[in-house]
């Protein structure tokens, strides 16, 4: 894997291009994995360096999207941590949609590349409650909804996916979720036509009110310690009280001003629930 | 001198860390990090496993967990692990590189880039070529690289792999390893 190497002031560079022509703030994201995806963006447009990389966004303004798209890491797999949606679904959702005068609302405020979102909503729908909730799904660019609409996920590995179900132990079977067509998988599309998408900065300034379910699963991971203090902060803003937040299974509250705010549901799976003051 | 040991291992490699845990002084002065390849769907249970007889703490860190010496760190299952500066672990769920996640290439990159002369890299017995790439940046960014000797490995390919790519400072057997770390001084 010889590849081209971003150093880090051409990153800061780049960084800068972002924020000063498109408003784009991604200063406090991780430096490393940073680094990483822009080395994919250079690589996957087969720009030589990082001048060539600020050249395409200053003289094809509209290839932000693109960028924006290549930038997010993809999800790469449906249902990650069996255990995770096991417990989502047997404890979290039914209290979730217990008793609502109102949809209850279920927030995806990670940037998804659609895996999170089919898996949540092929549960919903084993759980016939598909239509009795309200998702919002964030999303950083137009490609990614247009993907996640269109069903034409790129979950990698179908054997890990389909093992990933069947530890679920979901009721029905996971190919019945897609149709393939050569090397092209073409998920139900149905299954997120009631989805709300809110477009974001990298900030994530977009959010819905009064959220019962937060799910924010290895986005963390690519922000620096600042910024998770202000996301994890904004969270519990957003979260009614008694509301659920999940983390990824190796990011945590703990150590943060969040932590008070919160009491821990299930410590394995990284799983929280919103006090009431 | 040294700041940090990274050690990447694959098929075979699990007895040779333990002898490698369990010879360390408890007072060893340096971080060792270890990216193994593992189950991606098995979360715990290894780090018992490797606890058991070390003799240093060995944790499976939440990201952004601050770097210490005399404690070993492992990749957890299905994440990269980076090193970050300021001496902080950083996961990762990008795509698996040589179909590993996690990749030791990546952490051994990462890491040389923190640690830079100051780093020692071991790449022990292993089935594919994860890591090669990896002690080779270790090596061009100064840093001090040894390779378990093939003829000791369950497996070769990857020692190979890795000496095929840079001309390493020692081909060790596990009793060399061992020495060499037990006289790390602070």
């Amino acid at each position: 894997m010889i590849r081209y190497e971003i150093g880090i002031v051409d990153t800061r560079t780049v960084i800068k291009t972002l924020l000063d022509d498109f408003g784009y703030d991604f200063r406090d994201y991780a430096l490393t994995s940073f680094k990483r995806r822009l080395e994919q963006v250079i690589l996957n447009n087969g720009l030589r360096d990082a001048e060539g990389l600020i050249m395409r966004l200053k003289n094809n303004p509209e290839f932000i999207d693109q960028f924006l798209y290549e930038v997010t890491p993809e999800t790469t797999e449906m249902f990650r941590d069996p255990s995770f949606w096991r417990l989502i679904r047997d404890e979290v959702l039914p209290e979730v949609s217990r008793g609502a005068s109102s949809k209850p609302r279920i927030w995806l405020a990670a940037f998804d590349s659609g895996e999170e979102l089919y898996s949540l909503a092929i549960i919903l729908k084993e759980m016939n409650i598909l239509n009795n909730v309200q998702i919002y799904c964030n999303v950083l660019s137009e490609k990614t909804v247009n993907k996640i609409k269109s069903g034409r996920l790129d979950p990698k590995d179908i054997e890990v996916n389909e093992a990933n179900y069947q530890r679920l132990n979901g009721t029905n079977k996971y190919s019945q979720y897609y149709t393939v067509d050569g090397n092209i998988y073409t998920f139900d599309s149905s299954l997120v036509e009631n989805v709300t998408f809110l477009k974001q900065t990298p900030l994530i300034d977009n959010e819905p009110g009064a959220v019962k379910l937060i799910l924010f699963r290895n986005q963390a991971i690519y922000y620096n310690q600042l910024l998770q203090e202000k996301m994890f902060s904004k969270l519990s803003e957003v979260s009614v009280a008694g509301g659920f937040l999940a983390l990824g299974v190796k990011e945590t509250l703990e150590n943060t001003n969040a932590n008070n705010k919160f009491t821990v549901f299930n410590d394995n799976e990284k799983l929280y629930k919103r006090k009431t003051v | 001198m040294f700041k940090a040991v990274i050690i990447g291992g694959s098929a075979g490699s699990f007895q040779v860390i333990t002898r490698i845990l369990h010879s360390l002084p408890p007072t060893f002065p340096l971080p060792v990090l270890l990216c193994l390849h593992r189950l991606k769907h098995v979360r715990s249970g290894f780090v018992e496993a490797l606890s058991i007889k070390s003799s240093i703490p060995v944790i499976e860190p939440n990201d952004k967990e601050q770097i210490r010496p005399g404690k070993a760190y492992l990749a957890p299952a299905n994440y990269h692990m980076y090193i970050e500066l300021g001496n902080k672990i950083a996961l990762s769920t990008e795509d698996p590189v040589n179909h590993s996640r996690p990749s030791i290439d990546l952490s051994f990159t990462t890491a040389a880039q923190v640690y830079r002369e100051k780093l020692i890299g071991i790449i022990l017995s292993g089935a594919n070529r994860d890591g090669a790439y990896g002690l080779k940046k270790v090596k061009d960014l100064g840093g001090l690289t040894i390779v378990q000797d093939p003829e000791e490995c369950q497996v070769r390919t990857m020692t190979e792999a890795a000496l095929k790519l840079t001309p390493v400072d020692f081909v060790y057997n596990t009793n060399e390893i061992i020495k060499f770390l037990q006289k790390i001084k602070p």
